[in-house]
């Protein structure tokens, strides 16, 4: 009578299998809370822009270089009305960016003298200070932020300190190789909001999914699928349970060896499109459109950027 | 008798007073206290937010300058 030969039980381990058993003391170190979305949002909401706009970056170092932009087109201005009010203007961006691997600082000031200020040094090999600032010569209209960041084995944490009273922490965690879950808290004295947040993450190398919600009414899901090397597709769902806001979007991505290809269709009624197109070396073409069917907002770009 | 009376009862609130204003001043000096820290940390904050607005962009280029190799002023200045 032959003897049947079950099949091994799946916990028997193989040679091959020995590899993959998962070393829960050895996880990766995770992505930072705030780029949890980070594949989603770079296909679904890239920075589209409307008029015509001109970078030029000079690198007088390898660390080291001065960027000039100019900006004209129509800038949307905040109404209390379902009416968009656009007031055309034209803006000159003076930049300086000094970029080491400890050190990272870059400067933009504008001409109504504005100041974006960004700063970020690592203190030690696993805590980081960043500072990021919008400040303006109005009284009572700049803003500032601090972050202290600690990376660990398989950890990530990270303070937030800014003014008008506002004091955040998050924690993120590496469950397994592919799933990550982290938590946030955050307190504004000067508007007296609290809020703590949830968020997970899981990815292979073909695909990223995360989740994320919020005490402030917002739940966010997305999933972005890699589908070859030049072409990954993205789609993204946020609702806010308190305002009963709904909005769902499907993106593209293709990178492709001349050019960026990204474009997004909307719940809301906005298409939208930017093409980033590599003429020569160091001179790039930036093709951007976003058309909102819903509030009939027409919003076509054209620009040139020079230099790395 | 009565005067006697009201003699005691305003010795009573005059040791009642005392205590109470004895409590006040220490209260009103932490109350000082604070507001002193806190004007000194606004005014800080102040001077600091107006000095990091001129300066921190020349910051970022005197750092550049110094940094290695060394770019000359000319290639600072010139536009190409």
């Amino acid at each position: 009578m032959a003897t049947l030969v079950s099949p091994p039980p799946n916990n028997v381990t193989t040679p091959a299998d020995e590899k993959q058993k998962v070393d829960y003391l050895n996880l990766p170190c995770p992505i930072p809370y705030e780029e949890i979305h980070r594949e989603a949002f770079m296909s679904l909401k890239p920075e589209f822009f409307e008029g015509m706009r001109f970078d030029f970056t000079k690198g007088l170092n390898q660390r080291f270089s001065l960027s000039h932009s100019v900006v004209m087109g129509p800038t949307e201005i905040p109404s209390q009305s379902s009416e968009i009010i656009k007031i055309p203007s034209a803006q000159y961006e003076f930049g300086a960016n000094f970029l080491d691997p400890k050190v990272m600082l870059l400067g933009r000031v504008l001409t109504d003298g504005r100041l974006s200020a960004r700063l970020k040094i690592d203190l030690t090999e696993n805590l980081t200070l960043k500072a990021n600032a919008q400040l303006t010569a109005e009284p009572n209209m700049s803003h500032g932020l601090w972050n202290f960041d600690y990376k660990g084995r398989d950890y990530r944490t990270q303070l937030q300190l800014g003014n008008g009273g506002l004091f955040g922490a998050s924690y993120i965690q590496s469950v397994s190789p592919h799933l990550s879950l982290g938590g946030e808290v955050f307190w504004a004295a000067e508007h007296l909001k609290s809020g703590i947040g949830y968020a997970a993450r899981y990815n292979t190398d073909k695909m990223v999914a995360t989740g994320q919600v919020a005490s402030t009414g917002m739940v966010a899901l997305s999933y972005v699928q890699k589908v070859s090397e030049k072409v990954s597709l993205a789609s993204d769902f946020t609702y806010n349970y308190m305002s009963r806001d709904v909005t769902a979007s499907v993106g593209y991505d293709y990178i492709l060896r001349q050019c960026r290809l990204r474009g997004k269709i909307d719940s809301n009624g906005v298409v939208g499109a930017l093409l980033e197109e590599r003429l020569n070396m160091g001179l790039n073409l930036l093709l951007s459109a976003e058309i909102d069917h819903v509030k009939k907002d027409y919003k076509f770009g054209f620009g040139l950027t020079v230099g790395e | 008798m009565a005067s006697k009376f009201s003699l005691k009862l305003g010795k009573v609130k005059a040791r009642k007073k005392s205590a109470v204003t004895a409590e006040d001043d220490e209260r009103s000096t932490i109350a000082a206290a604070t507001k002193c820290v806190t004007e000194w940390t606004a005014w800080g904050l102040q001077k600091g937010k107006v000095i990091t607005h001129y300066g921190f962009i020349p910051l970022i280029i005197i750092i550049g300058m110094k940094s290695e190799p060394r770019p000359s002023l000319a290639q600072l200045l010139s536009p190409v």
